[in-house]
Parts: C-alpha cells; sequence; structure tokens
C-alpha cells in the first residue's frame, strides 16, 4: 500500500465509540468489534490524512516501531478495502 | 435474571403490508391480525429505549416498510440518537425524491431483494409485475451513492440461476450481494415442499458462489449463507436466544427473533406494556432460552453450546412441538430424522400458496 494514500470510509460505514472507549465499526447490518490498535488506527482515517501520517501516529501513540505499526495498520486497511470498507486511493 | 448480555440490532416490523406474494417470505400466516400498527410516537418512544439500552443497529423491516408513511421521520429519530440504520425493502416504491427524504432523514444503509436475474422467474415468484422496477431502483439507489446490500432469497426454483444473479449485482457495482438459501419460517415452512433446493443444488450454488467470491474480491463483497436442513450442525440463531437481538412487530409484539411469535408456547410482552429495557431483562420470553442453563442434553454437555447457543428455538418448535428440545437441524439430536426426512419430502410436495394478508385456503399437509 502506497504510503501516500488517503483513506477513507466508504459511505455507510462509520466508527462508534462507547463511553467506556471501547469502539466498533458499524457497517451495513453488522457491527465489528475493534481492539484499541485497530480503532486508534480508525479514529484517524478522514480522507485527508495519509497512511504515513496515520502510521506516525501510531508509532508515537503506542511506542511501537514503524515497521511493525505500518504492517498492522496496512492489513487492517487491506482487510477493509476487500470488504468494500475502506476505500484507499 | 441479571444480565450482563445487551442487544446490540433492534429489527423495527413497521407493518406487514406489502404487494409482493413471496411464497418464502419468513413473516407468520396471520398477517391479518397485525393490521392494528403501532404508531409514530410509539416507533419513537421505542427507538428511544433502544439507543438507551446501548443498541447500535436498527433495521427498518416489513411486510415492506416504505408503505409508512412516517419511514424518514423514525430514521430522523434514530440516525439523531447516533443509531446506525438499515432499511430492508423490496424496493418498488424507491423513487428518486424517496431515496433523497431517507438519505436525508439519515439512512445509512439500503438492502432490496432480488427474486430472481430475469424477468419472467422474479415476477413469477413475487406473483405481480415488479423486477423492472426493482432493476430501476437498484439503478437509482447506486446513483445515490448510498450504501447499497442487494439479497436473493434461494430455494429451488431460482437456484440454478444463482451465476446470473451474482452477474447482475456485479454489473449493478453494488457493495454486497447475499446469497440465502430459504429459512423455513412463517410463509416459507408452510410452503416449504416447493422452496426445499435439491442438495446437488445447495452444493454446486456454494461452489459458484465460493469461486465468484474469490473473483470478485474487492469489488464485491458476496455472503453465501448455508441452509441448516442441509448440515450437521445448527446454526447460531440470532447469536443466541436473547442475546444480540430484538424485533418488535407491526401491533408491538417484542420478540427474540423474527420468527419466534410461532412460538405459542410463550408469551410476548407488547411495548404498549411495557420498556424495552424491562422486556429485554425480565420477561420470560427473553430469559427462557437465554444463555445455557435450559439447555437438555447433549447441548449441556457439548463442546458447541457457545458456539451454537442450542441451535434455533423456532425450529425446535416447530418441528418438535418443544421449543426446549434439541434442533433437530443438530445431528445429535433425537429428532434429527424430521428434518432429513424433510429434505426427502419436499420434492414430492411441490404445490405452494403465496404469501397474502388474508388466511389462504389449506395446502395438502405434507
Amino acid at each position: 500500500m502506497n504510503a501516500a494514500v488517503r483513506p477513507a470510509f466508504e459511505r455507510g460505514v462509520r466508527l462508534r465509540t462507547e463511553a467506556d472507549g471501547s469502539a466498533m465499526l458499524l457497517v451495513p447490518e453488522g457491527a465489528i468489534k475493534l481492539n484499541t490498535s485497530a480503532a486508534a488506527a480508525l479514529a484517524l482515517v478522514d480522507g485527508e490524512r495519509t497512511l504515513d501520517e496515520i502510521v506516525a501516529q501510531i508509532c508515537a501513540r503506542f511506542e511501537v516501531a514503524d515497521g511493525r505499526a505500518r504492517e498492522d495498520v496496512t492489513t487492517l486497511f487491506e482487510r477493509l478495502r476487500m470488504r468494500r470498507m475502506l476505500i484507499i486511493a | 435474571m441479571t444480565t450482563e448480555v445487551r442487544p446490540l440490532s433492534l429489527l423495527c416490523e413497521l407493518t406487514y403490508r406489502c404487494n409482493l406474494q413471496c411464497p418464502y417470505c419468513y413473516n407468520p400466516l396471520d398477517l391479518d391480525g397485525y393490521r392494528d400498527e403501532i404508531d409514530t410516537a410509539a416507533w419513537q418512544r421505542v427507538i428511544g429505549e433502544a439507543a438507551d439500552l446501548g443498541i447500535v443497529q436498527l433495521g427498518f423491516s416489513g411486510g415492506e416498510p416504505t408503505l409508512r408513511r412516517d419511514l424518514a421521520a423514525l430514521i430522523r429519530t434514530a440516525s439523531g440518537r447516533g443509531l446506525y440504520t438499515n432499511l430492508i425493502t423490496q424496493g418498488t416504491f424507491l423513487s428518486d425524491a424517496r431515496i433523497v427524504e431517507l438519505a436525508d432523514a439519515g439512512l445509512d444503509h439500503i438492502q432490496i431483494s432480488l427474486q430472481a436475474p430475469e424477468r419472467e422467474l422474479a415476477d413469477q415468484i413475487a406473483g405481480t409485475v415488479v423486477h423492472e422496477r426493482k432493476l430501476e431502483a437498484i439503478a437509482r439507489v447506486q446513483q445515490s451513492g448510498m450504501a447499497l446490500t442487494l439479497n436473493c432469497v434461494l430455494h429451488r426454483n431460482n437456484h440454478d440461476s444463482i451465476a446470473d444473479v451474482i452477474a447482475l449485482a456485479a454489473s449493478f457495482g453494488v457493495r454486497k450481494l447475499e446469497l440465502a438459501n430459504v429459512q423455513f419460517y412463517g410463509w416459507a415452512y408452510r410452503n416449504r415442499g416447493g422452496l426445499m433446493p435439491t442438495r446437488e443444488q445447495v452444493e454446486r450454488g456454494l461452489q459458484i458462489a465460493t469461486d465468484a467470491k474469490r473473483r470478485l474480491a474487492g469489488q464485491m463483497e458476496i455472503v453465501y449463507v448455508l441452509p441448516d436442513y442441509f448440515e450437521d450442525r445448527p446454526k447460531a440463531c440470532m447469536h443466541g436466544w436473547g442475546r444480540a437481538f430484538m424485533t418488535v412487530t407491526p401491533n408491538g409484539r417484542a420478540l427474540p427473533c423474527p420468527g419466534a411469535a410461532a412460538i405459542t408456547s410463550l408469551d410476548f410482552v407488547n411495548v404498549r406494556n411495557a420498556g424495552l429495557a424491562e422486556i429485554w431483562n425480565e420477561s420470560a420470553a427473553f430469559t427462557t432460552y437465554r444463555g445455557t442453563s435450559w439447555m437438555p442434553d447433549p447441548c449441556r454437555s457439548c463442546d458447541r453450546r457457545e458456539i451454537d447457543w442450542g441451535g434455533c428455538r423456532c425450529q425446535a418448535f416447530a418441528l418438535t412441538g418443544d421449543a426446549g428440545s434439541v434442533d433437530p437441524a443438530c445431528s445429535l439430536s433425537p429428532n434429527h430424522d424430521v428434518i432429513v426426512a424433510l429434505r426427502e419430502t419436499g420434492a414430492r410436495h411441490p404445490t405452494m400458496v403465496p404469501r397474502r394478508m388474508r388466511e389462504p385456503v389449506a395446502v395438502p399437509a405434507l
């Protein structure tokens, strides 16, 4: 996945954060539970930030190496793209 | 009984009125008994209670929900409370103006049903002329940019068209296609003799869907719902009884699943008489089969008891007369032979009655 892409949610897909901090992705007729790091990455998806910027913020927040964060974020985004939930362009 | 489980999804069945007569409909047979529909204010109260209870997904269904003139008002109430809204429709009333009205109200997603990929068969299954209007509606929704899913219920008369259904859905560029083998509730249960697919159809369908899934990955998501009459283990119906899901019928009865009204051994509380939280937490209808403590053997000692949650109570009731018995879809059920027999008898009893608001004349028993 190109570092300069600006991921955006498809219409009909949105992130919901609960009062206790847990989060889920609301999709057509479903809800996908998210772990903390997936929720943090998706909270940065706005069609403006690039993949690079999202990875950098995840690295800073979770104190993980860039390579590891990039792999996790890319895997997550790619999985959602394959299900037509995320636009990668 | 106190509980930590909370519902995630509420299906609002706004009306059972519908201009189509699909014989596979899962609505109850006594449709005429549901004409006393709860009004706009009552639905808005229910939707507010759903949000308070932690529900995140709302489905507007029926019958045909677009026949309710207050649909947009109800969507507006729901989206105002942060709920995700789905409209499950046959699509024939979706004009451009209606789509704009629903989108403006905050609707997140539309699911449109397809009876078959071509006009003659589709209209025959629907019992009326609808196919062309559906295709126009699909194009209009796609044009509007709204998230759209197509759903085709598979049964003996359209199963062999599955490749064409996939091609049609892909040609519209929709994001998701559900190919759902018919489940035998309500009208579908009555018409099971004519609807039951053959094992060859089910297996060929799975192969075609699996191939298409791979071929269209990233372009269109395809979900193929297996028929549990042809499986060895039951489905995790509703993710477990009273664990995630609520339905409210047009006249206000709160059910743990859309088929549950057929279970005459349970009393279902009406939302006119109680709040949603009280119904969820305390009513016998929701607590009787929640969790695992109600389970008979072999379910109670089965290592899948928290995977399938004992399967489907409605199916157990329909086929054994006891909603607390083992789902006959499971090969470990003492009544599994009933399912095996139904798979076979289906092919010899093709007579079907179209869905109608008034009780039709009797059809020959299977």
